[in-house]
């Protein structure tokens, strides 16, 4: 068993149903790591099952949206008010949605611009 | 049909050490619905890697927060270096191994602290803190620092042992195994606290995975996880075996923190046994680029650092997925079916950790 | 493990009784620091170069060095102990000392001078240079250079030094095993 971080690269119409299967096959949502890229963002979703630990990658312009996961994965709210509210993800539908208030913070966005 | 009343729970509440709000929805006594909230102590920490290099980051990395600090200093160290291809001499990575298992003793005594001062089992509580002195005097000793110990670096671990300390760790942890008897015997026998805690707050093996659950909570469940098997720092080659309860509640999450207390006073006396002699630190030349995941087992459950490098001496991105994050959930499916009275344990028994949420 | 008792805890609670207490009168009977313990960072002034390298190296910006003024000043209430400046000092004039900084009312600077005597000491002023002649392009006072600014290129034969970078620290020279570098 080591710790190997496997990425794999996916395109937004194969993400909604390759997290179904993740979620059939039994796998344990582990993180939600959102990053803003000079081309919109790059969400990172990673599972883990036993030892193993898969990470999806899924680029998303500037102005896409991105369906929640909360449906199938309900403990991923937090993580994804969180992307939403400090880099802007447009991420809709999510299962309570905090509507950029869960930190409180007055700047909006105040992760999407690098210095 | 009753009626339903919402009722504000903290973020200030004389049991509770963490600043979290909850808006529980009772009919009658019981708690229908929960809805936490936080965002009190957000200070954006995982943005600073663009001001501070790498190198320095360690630093902030640590103070992300108090309990947890060790964890978050190796944990960001060895992503790092795994971006990097450093390979960190023995006696380094044995070294980490003794000191993360300390912290994880002196973690866990302050949640069980915690605990019996929400059952208002006020002297248990002293004693558990009373023993947690002695292991942050030994922190002191070794690190010169109680709570905060920057000894980790890219690379390996700033401060070296001598035998005399090596000595010390081993009369100590000798001497605290001999006290924590009666105090396990207390929480797991006696009459008042299992009436707190038996039955109370079940969390099944099914909702543990699918809810994401992590350390202590998901091994109480009955999943065999302990992220230290992965073999990082120098648990490859030590016995590590994920402690296992199969009630699922308070009780057995209770029981399973006072076994791994056991089980690192095991650790810390097989490390010494091994650990070899020579450097403690190897060199680090340019800078990482590279991204990489890494896992590593905090007191309070798995955590995950993330550093994404562009070949600069600034990260480009790090992001810290802490215990808490992942518990929260859990927590909530567990308050709802609980009575209003149970709250706080309930909160409690997830060893909830905000500033390390929030970063 | 499964039995219920009662009781559990009177034997402790009634030993605690007739113990003396587990804390000490802490002003009035003083705490021991161990050796190693970061209290507060300690400067042996006459030591220091101004090279600037604890101010870079400090997470929280506690530092600030003026070159001309041969200064060294830190604001006590924003170290957080780290020990990182120590670490960076090329002349090791730097260390952490055991023992806290004792509380106040406002937030204070403490401000070191350097004598007057030492404004221009030897390992200090200027920039390393290279003398052909001797080096041997070994690369070793580009490995030891804190700052990276030392490029050397035993192929070609090149000894490069980036002004802007160097600090003026004097690790170079001291670790030339052909003595070929001076401070200029």
């Amino acid at each position: 068993m080591d710790n190997r971080s496997e990425i794999r690269k996916i395109t937004m119409a194969e993400f909604f149903s390759a997290v179904v299967h993740m979620k059939t096959e039994g796998w344990r949502l582990a993180q939600i790591c959102a990053n803003s890229v000079p081309q919109g963002y790059e969400m990172s979703y990673s599972f883990c099952k036993g030892y193993q630990m898969v990470t999806l990658r899924l680029e998303v312009g500037p102005d896409e949206e991105v369906a929640s996961i909360t449906q199938i994965y309900p403990c991923a709210f937090l993580q994804e008010n969180e992307a939403k509210e400090l880099f802007g993800v447009q991420i809709t539908k999510i299962q309570p949605d905090y509507r950029d208030k869960l930190y409180r913070i007055e700047e909006s966005t105040p992760f999407r611009k690098k210095e | 049909m009753s009626t339903r009343s919402i009722v504000p729970f903290g973020p200030q509440h004389p049991v509770l050490p963490e600043p979290v709000h909850l808006d529980l929805v009772l009919e009658d006594e019981m708690v229908v619905d929960a809805v936490p909230s936080i965002g009190y102590i957000h200070r954006g920490l995982e943005k600073l890697v663009d001001k501070r290099d790498f190198k320095q980051y360690v630093y902030i990395a640590e103070r992300v927060c108090g309990i947890c600090s060790c964890g978050h200093g190796l944990g960001y160290c060895q992503a790092v270096e795994q971006v990097m291809g450093i390979e960190v001499p023995d006696r380094a990575r044995y070294l980490r191994t003794i000191w993360m298992e300390m912290s994880r003793v002196h973690s866990h005594l302050l949640w069980l602290g915690l605990l019996a001062d929400a059952m208002g089992f006020e002297s248990l509580f002293m004693e558990s803190w009373r023993l947690r002195e002695k292991i942050l005097d030994l922190f002191d000793e070794t690190t010169g620092g109680r709570i905060i110990h920057s000894v980790n670096q890219v690379g390996g671990v700033q401060k070296d042992m001598d035998q005399g300390m090596l000595d010390d760790i081993l009369r100590v942890t000798r001497d605290l195994e001999k006290d924590m008897k009666p105090v396990i015997d207390t929480f797991l026998q006696d009459y008042t606290v299992q009436s707190r805690l038996k039955g109370v707050g079940v969390l099944s093996k099914e909702d543990a995975i699918g809810l994401g659950a992590v350390g202590p909570m998901l091994r109480a469940s009955g999943v065999s996880y302990d992220a230290r098997l992965l073999g990082y720092a120098a648990y490859g080659e030590l016995s590590v075996e994920p402690v296992l309860s199969t009630e699922g509640d308070s009780y057995g999450r209770c029981a399973v923190r006072l076994q791994e207390i056991l089980q690192s006073f095991a650790l810390i006396r097989e490390a010494i046994g091994k650990i070899p002699a020579g450097p403690v630190s190897a060199p680090v030349k340019g800078n990482p680029d590279g991204e990489y995941f890494f896992r590593i087992e905090q007191p309070r459950g798995e955590a995950i650092y993330y550093v994404k490098c562009n070949g600069t001496k600034n990260l480009e991105r790090f992001r810290l997925r802490t215990p808490t994050t992942s518990n929260i959930p859990p927590m909530v499916q567990l308050l709802k079916g609980s009575q209003l009275a149970d709250v706080p344990l309930l909160i409690l028994t997830i060893d909830p950790c905000v500033s390390c949420t929030e970063r | 493990m499964d039995k219920t008792r009662m009781f559990t805890f009177a034997g402790r609670v009634l030993k605690n009784l007739f113990h003396k207490p587990a804390t000490v009168q802490y002003p009035f009977q003083p705490a021991n620091y161990p050796e190693r313990m970061r209290g507060h960072v300690v400067i042996r002034i006459e030591d220091c170069i101004s090279c600037g390298l604890c101010m870079r190296a400090c997470p929280s910006g506690a530092i600030a060095v003026d070159r001309q003024a041969g200064t060294w000043k830190i604001a006590r209430f924003d170290c957080v102990q780290c020990g990182s400046c120590v670490l960076a000092c090329p002349k090791k004039c730097l260390h952490m000392e055991k023992g806290y900084t004792a509380p106040d009312i406002q937030k204070k600077t403490e401000t070191f001078t350097k004598p007057a005597a030492q404004a221009a000491p030897a390992a200090g002023g200027g920039k390393p240079a290279a003398d052909a002649d001797k080096c041997v392009y070994c690369t070793l006072c580009a490995k030891k250079c804190p700052q990276q600014a030392i490029t050397v290129d035993r192929a070609a034969k090149i000894w490069k030094l980036d002004a802007e970078k160097c600090v003026g620290c004097g690790i170079c020279a001291g670790a030339c095993p052909k003595k070929a570098i001076e401070m200029k």
